[in-house]
């Protein structure tokens, strides 16, 4: 019997469709339909500004703009040869940053939600907050923020931030055994979640899995090491691993890189009380600072010698790796942007960690992969 | 309420509407009123009202002690803002139930989509009547009236699948059998809990059972039989850890993924009503109903309707201990569940039977009551 | 790695497949290569280099030509390699990488219904985003943003 979990269920945390094969409750095949989220932000990018595109990767990612915006800004600038400031770059690891804990906690809420487990999808909703109000203080909004610019950040960071940012670190340091005691002390949730989902590194390579799936199979790969940008080469921090590959192993990981992410950002903040200086580069093109309409017939929207130029970029999003391929054939608009969602890859390869388990089983798995529909169909 | 029971203050304001209208109707239409079999049927359906209000009443102050105290546990504060603490919310969304439209899905089955909600309701409705509250408020005579709850109880079943199969969806489907599979797989280790209780009570009265806990309550010595009559109940009431027929995040919303409006009300109002029946055995049974240790100063117990207002304490209070289960637990998965409950639950029942039975043999238990701190 | 030492490993067993190695900034380099070559490549560039996990397969409408890019990562070299091959715009198509990595086959999925290039002996060639029966190729450049299409769209009974 094939039934529709989605496009309105409740597992699906966004908007698709699972198809799923079940004979009585286990699960003999599945098939993931998407594109119900689709709106065209390749397309719609091809008929923008380089600035403007930031507003679309806000919407790419609802739960994880800033990394969005990051990845975006980073392949722009390499296609344009813009360089940011060194505060500009450390702004941008602040953001990446605070917003990958914002979006695991967010993970949380939903995961242990799956489970049945009520009150710590509160608490972590709770927590969440406090990250998007500290977003608030600095960007105006808590979750489209349109706040990088090509060639550094839109604004410095408001008097006093650093004390309530050290003061949300610290509330949040503490919490982390909360959440551990709710859900590893748990005897149910280890019956739940051990051996489930397993998807051991070998397939994980093969179908393109990354991220904290990857990581939970025994996996160090994690393009801020691997492939520093921004200032993530001047920053001390673990690549958490892992070994199970299963969904108690993805739990293990999102929430020591949760630790790790505080521990980068007690030294980010740091570095910021202490070097004052511009965020955003001089120099730059008079037409990029400026992202609405043409004024008048020839404004500043004719052709330009601009170096023609391809950026690529890679960072670690709170899902895994996501790749931007930026093409500048001289023009004011992107001639081609190409987004890699690691959602997309992850969920692709469902039928592997999905099929011979149990029906009741599909929501922490699916839930263990964190999926994120906004990026997915982009 | 202590001298009179709940049928003879029924009877009493029976007689006396009759008899009023007795003196103001002519002569053929006094002779209806002035029939007694006229005035113990009204007697009846007085008595019906009243537990019918009272019923409602308590299901929505349930609702209402479950959302502030879920509330609390989750770092916020429950319903606030509709009456004193958020009390009439549960009104209002009643009410909103009650105006919304109820729609049959295609190629529903008319007759158990509409009847399996009623009669899921109403032998909810009939439990709450068949058990004693206070020494006055109970349905009167019936010797076997622990049997009846129990038989009643195990209805639901039938009628969840009923409604889940007719309403066409395979959701509905799914939890319909969830459901069954997983109150029939736990009604067995209820019973047999049950039996250390009438082994040690010698009674299948429940009103016999609350008086044989005078002098030491039975949760100390039948310990084995209240933990796997709590599990179980817990199973058949459906909640977190094992509300898995209705497990919201694979099947929408299990067995009633199809009801909405008066419908959908039905079953909650039913599923709590069932959820306040579950508590209340665990009182009658293992917490002494509405009897108070005898050290309790008698201030405490001689007040009128202190019988009632301590039960409802004490229901409330294992109520409020089911909520907590529910905000710390994750659902466990239907084989798990299963398998707990014929693997585990069984054994442990054949158990408290057998303890139970060793300590009526060796009549070791008026110990228990000479321990102030087991729960005398 | 260098885009000068691909070639050498690479030119061998491909000879006129491969049309260069250029560099390309933040990547181990760029191969053009020519699209019969394609699983030969893909083949090499994932057994002998050791680029064991696709990142993503793109494609890009030059309007006269369409372009195929695949970016792949290699975790010995912790680099990215960057693959693109042109084939002509009136019959875009190439070999399909699912049988070389398998996680080409949403990402081609993609490429095929936004840009229109067919990928030979693709496993599942279906439609991925757009819904199923949808006529058009929606990244492609004669397809405008502001004028309204026809839309014809089959539904499919499940």
């Amino acid at each position: 019997m094939w039934i529709n979990m989605g496009p309105q269920h409740p597992m699906t945390h966004g908007l698709w469709n699972l198809r799923v094969k079940i004979d009585g409750e286990m699960i003999l095949d599945v098939d993931p339909e998407m594109g119900y989220l689709h709106r065209g932000i390749e397309k719609i990018s091809e008929d923008r500004h380089y600035n403007e595109v930031i507003t679309l990767m806000d919407r790419c990612c609802y739960v994880a703009g800033f990394a969005w915006e990051h990845l975006y800004i980073l392949s722009a600038e390499e296609a344009l040869g813009v360089h940011p400031p060194e505060r500009a770059e450390y702004l941008r690891v602040l953001c990446e940053e605070f917003q990958r804990i914002g979006s695991h906690l967010m993970w949380y809420a939903a995961f242990v939600q799956d489970l049945g487990l009520m009150s710590p999808f509160l608490y972590g909703m709770r927590d969440r907050d406090l990250v998007l109000d500290l977003f608030q203080s600095y960007t105006g909004a808590r979750m489209t923020y349109e706040y990088m610019r090509v060639g550094g950040v839109r604004n410095d960071l408001p008097p006093g931030f650093s004390d309530q940012a050290r003061k949300v670190l610290d509330w949040l340091d503490a919490r982390f055994p909360e959440y551990d005691q709710l859900c590893l002390g748990s005897t149910i949730f280890r019956r739940r979640c051990d051996d489930l989902g397993v998807l051991k590194a070998r397939d994980c390579v093969a179908h393109g899995v990354t991220g904290p799936m990857l990581r939970s199979a025994g996996m160090k790969r994690d393009l801020r090491k691997d492939r520093p940008y921004s200032a993530y080469d001047r920053l001390e921090f673990d690549v958490a691993v892992a070994e199970a590959a299963d969904v108690t192993a993805r739990y293990l990981v999102r929430m020591e890189e949760m630790r790790q992410s505080v521990r980068i950002l007690r030294q980010v903040v740091d570095w910021l009380d202490h070097h004052p200086g511009p965020v955003l580069a001089d120099h730059l093109p008079r037409w990029l600072g400026a992202p609405y309409a043409p004024i008048g017939n020839e404004g500043y929207l004719l052709k330009r010698n601009y170096p023609k130029g391809v950026g690529l970029s890679a960072i670690e999003e709170p899902h895994g790796e996501a790749l931007a391929y930026v093409v500048n054939d001289g023009g004011e608009h992107p001639y081609r942007v190409k987004f890699r969602s690691p959602v997309f890859a992850n969920i692709s390869a469902s039928r592997q960690y999905l099929v011979g388990y149990h029906v009741a089983d599909i929501p922490p798995i699916m839930g263990s992969v964190d999926v994120c529909v906004g990026e997915v169909d982009r | 309420m202590s001298g009179a029971t709940l049928y003879s203050v029924s009877y009493a304001l029976s007689s006396a509407l009759l008899d009023g209208l007795g003196s103001i109707l002519p002569g053929p239409a006094r002779a209806v009123v002035t029939n007694p079999n006229v005035l113990v049927g009204l007697a009846v359906l007085i008595f019906a009202v009243i537990l019918l209000a009272a019923s409602m009443l308590n299901t929505i102050l349930l609702i209402w002690w479950e959302r502030k105290l879920l509330g609390r546990f989750m770092d916020r504060r429950g319903a606030m803002h509709v009456g004193f603490a958020g009390l009439l919310q549960n009104f209002a969304d009643g009410l909103k139930l009650f105006r919304k439209n109820t729609f049959q899905p295609t190629e529903a089955d008319a007759l158990g989509f509409y009847g399996g909600p009623l009669a899921y309701m109403v032998t909810s409705m009939i439990l709450f009547g068949v058990l004693p509250i206070s020494s006055g408020w109970n349905s009167g005579v019936l010797p076997l009236t622990l049997l009846l709850a129990l038989a009643i109880f195990s209805f639901a079943p039938l009628f969840i699948f009923v409604s889940a199969w007719s309403s066409n969806n395979k959701y509905s489907l799914m939890g319909g059998m969830r459901s069954a599979a997983q109150m029939i797989a736990y009604e067995v280790p209820i019973l047999l809990a049950v039996v250390a209780v009438v082994i040690v009570s010698g009674s299948f009265d429940l009103t016999t059972i609350v008086y044989e806990q005078q002098n030491y309550w039975f949760w100390g010595p039948l310990v084995v039989a209240l933990i796997v009559f709590v599990a179980g109940m817990l199973a058949e009431m459906e909640r977190i850890p094992f509300d898995l027929p209705e497990a919201e995040a694979e099947l929408v919303e299990g067995w009633n993924t199809e009801y909405g409006g008066m419908l959908f009300a039905f079953f909650m109002l039913a599923d709590y009503l069932r959820a306040l029946v579950g508590s209340i055995l665990v009182v009658l049974l293992f917490l002494g109903g509405w009897t108070l240790p005898t050290w309790v100063p008698s201030a405490l117990t001689s007040f009128p309707l202190a019988g009632i207002f301590w039960f409802m304490i004490k229901t409330y209070t294992v109520f409020g201990l089911f909520v907590w289960v529910r905000a710390s637990l994750p659902r466990v998965r239907t084989d798990q569940l299963l398998r707990v409950g014929w693997n585990r639950m069984i054994p442990l029942s054949l158990l408290s039977i057998f303890l139970a039975a060793v300590l009526v043999t060796v009549k070791c238990l008026p110990v228990f009551g000479c321990l102030p701190s087991m729960g005398v | 790695m260098e885009p000068n030492d691909i070639a050498r490993q690479l030119a061998p067993k491909l000879g006129a497949g491969l049309v260069a190695v250029e560099p390309l900034p933040g990547t181990a380099g760029r191969i053009r290569f020519r699209p019969e070559a394609a699983l030969e490549l893909f083949r090499a560039v994932r057994d002998e280099l050791n680029f064991g996990h696709l990142s993503t397969v793109g494609a890009i409408d030059w309007v006269d030509h369409r372009e195929v890019f695949y970016v792949v990562w290699s975790d010995d070299a912790k680099q990215y390699l960057f693959l693109s091959t042109d084939v002509p715009a009136d019959k875009p198509h190439v070999e399909s990488a699912s049988s070389i990595w398998p996680s080409a086959n949403w990402h081609e999925r993609e490429a095929w219904e936004m840009v229109g290039v067919t990928f030979d002996h693709h496993p599942d060639l279906r439609h991925l985003l757009m819904p199923d029966g949808y006529a058009f190729h929606p990244l492609l450049r004669s397809f405008k943003l502001h004028e309204p299409e026809e839309l014809e769209v089959k539904t499919r009974r499940v």
